[in-house]
């Protein structure tokens, strides 16, 4: 089914990934077969290791060992009280693992203004794309912020429930202010205009995202089918 | 505010930054939501209790419809597109939004109390995450049991998962939503009102 992919990175148009993560949702709930289970997140591992994520595959594929095994051996076996305990997080897991793994192709792989280029594709209205983007990218300002907000917490000294007091106002006050500006430099930028925006970005649906659905499809009619 | 009650560019990007905070908080909990599942449970009640201040000064500032809907969409879609949480998440997310919607729009935006409720609504929405515990639950009892394990330890599966669970689970956020608010009003009236923010 990778054929294709194998030689070099595979692309996926970012709607194919989002169509994707639905299937994975829907098969995540209608599946009851562990055989059914397992092929879909080797299939979706090996999906990913097209798209170069090796790395994070590896580390996702010992994830869901450790997951199976925690089930089937230690959990029988081991103490009563971390039986009782986990059972339920690591049940959750692995039901959500094949989310987990289109999720993480998703961050890894698609920049947040593909993201954007898509949701307008499928005419999602403006009013939710804008605050999605200003908010998937004030997450790194975020953290600057909040660290020089700590580090002057470190010199004077400030402890306990403080802490989150001291926290939380200065990054609300800084937030507002950002706010400001941002809305200064959108607004004269032409954020209101009501044309329809263009973009450098071509996108297209290509023969790997139609194969790709195609077998996403298959997988969740086979767990529909098979209980 | 403005006379013009249709979201403009301004207040799409302060929706959008108040989000993030409200995000960076909500991940935070639930990350501690990890450790046991209980933790888990509680968590959409922790979450209430702290994310009132972002919650609150986004409404004060935005007291047009829609604010809190894109709030709690926009939380629950970077949760979905995650990977983390499961499409339950968008649905309770939607529908208590829509409802805290309907409180603010009755309570004409600007009144404590109107967007106290409206902040109890809104994080019940939460409790989108854990509720797959409940809609799996006869899938992993079946599982356990065909596992070999022993009575009793199904019997503490099923206590972590039963019905007083689920009322727990829908009772914290409201408990925590209303400290959350009054936590907020505090430090609205310590500082930003004197800093003139709101």
């Amino acid at each position: 089914m990778n054929g294709a992919g194998k030689k070099h990175t595979l692309r996926f148009d970012p709607r194919t990934e989002l169509l994707l993560l639905v299937l994975a949702n829907i098969v995540a709930f209608t599946q009851h077969s562990v055989w059914v289970e397992i092929t879909w997140v080797v299939f979706l591992l090996l999906l990913i290791v097209a798209c170069g994520c090796g790395k994070s595959a590896g580390k996702l594929a010992i994830a869901f060992g450790i997951c199976l095994a925690l089930q089937y051996y230690v959990f029988p076996n081991g103490p009563k009280i971390l039986a009782s305990s986990f059972t339920i997080i690591v049940s959750y897991a692995r039901k959500i693992f094949p989310c987990l793994i289109v999720g993480t192709m998703v961050l890894q792989k698609t920049p947040v203004r593909e993201l954007m280029v898509a949701l307008r594709k499928w005419h999602i209205p403006q009013g939710l794309i804008i605050p999605l983007s200003v908010t998937v990218r004030y997450f790194p300002a975020l953290k600057e912020e909040t660290g020089y907000i700590r580090d002057a917490m470190k010199l004077r000294n400030i402890h306990g429930v403080q802490k989150i007091e001291c926290l939380l106002v200065p990054t609300m006050i800084s937030a507002t202010t950002t706010a400001e500006e941002l809305s200064a430099a959108a607004v004269t930028r032409g954020i209101e205009n009501p044309a329809p925006k263009t973009s450098m970005i071509e996108m297209k649906f290509g023969v790997q995202d139609f194969l790709c659905l195609a077998a996403g499809l298959i997988f969740c009619v086979i767990s529909i089918v098979v209980s | 505010m403005s006379t013009n009650k249709k979201l403009k560019g301004k207040d799409l990007i302060t929706i959008g930054i108040f989000s993030a905070i409200y995000f960076v908080i909500n991940f935070a909990f639930m990350l501690m939501g990890g450790i046991h599942p209980v933790l888990w449970m509680l968590m959409p009640g922790f979450i209430a209790v702290f994310a009132g201040i972002p919650f609150m000064l986004m409404v004060a500032k935005v007291q047009k419809l829609g604010a809190v809907f894109l709030m709690g969409l926009i939380t629950a879609l970077i949760y979905f597109a995650t990977g983390q949480f499961t499409l339950v998440i968008l649905i309770s997310m939607a529908s208590t939004c829509i409802l805290a919607e309907v409180v603010r729009a009755v309570t004409k935006y600007n009144s404590f109390k109107g967007n106290s409720i409206a902040y109890v609504i809104f994080s019940l929405g939460m409790v989108g995450s854990p509720l797959p515990i409940w809609l799996f639950k006869a899938d992993f009892l079946a599982q356990i049991t065909e596992q070999g394990m022993p009575a009793d330890y199904v019997a503490a599966v099923e206590a972590l998962s039963s019905n007083a669970m689920l009322i727990v689970l829908f009772v914290a956020p409201i408990i925590g939503g209303i400290i959350g608010a009054f936590i907020a009003r505090g430090l609205f009236k310590k500082h930003f009102v004197k800093a003139g923010i709101v």
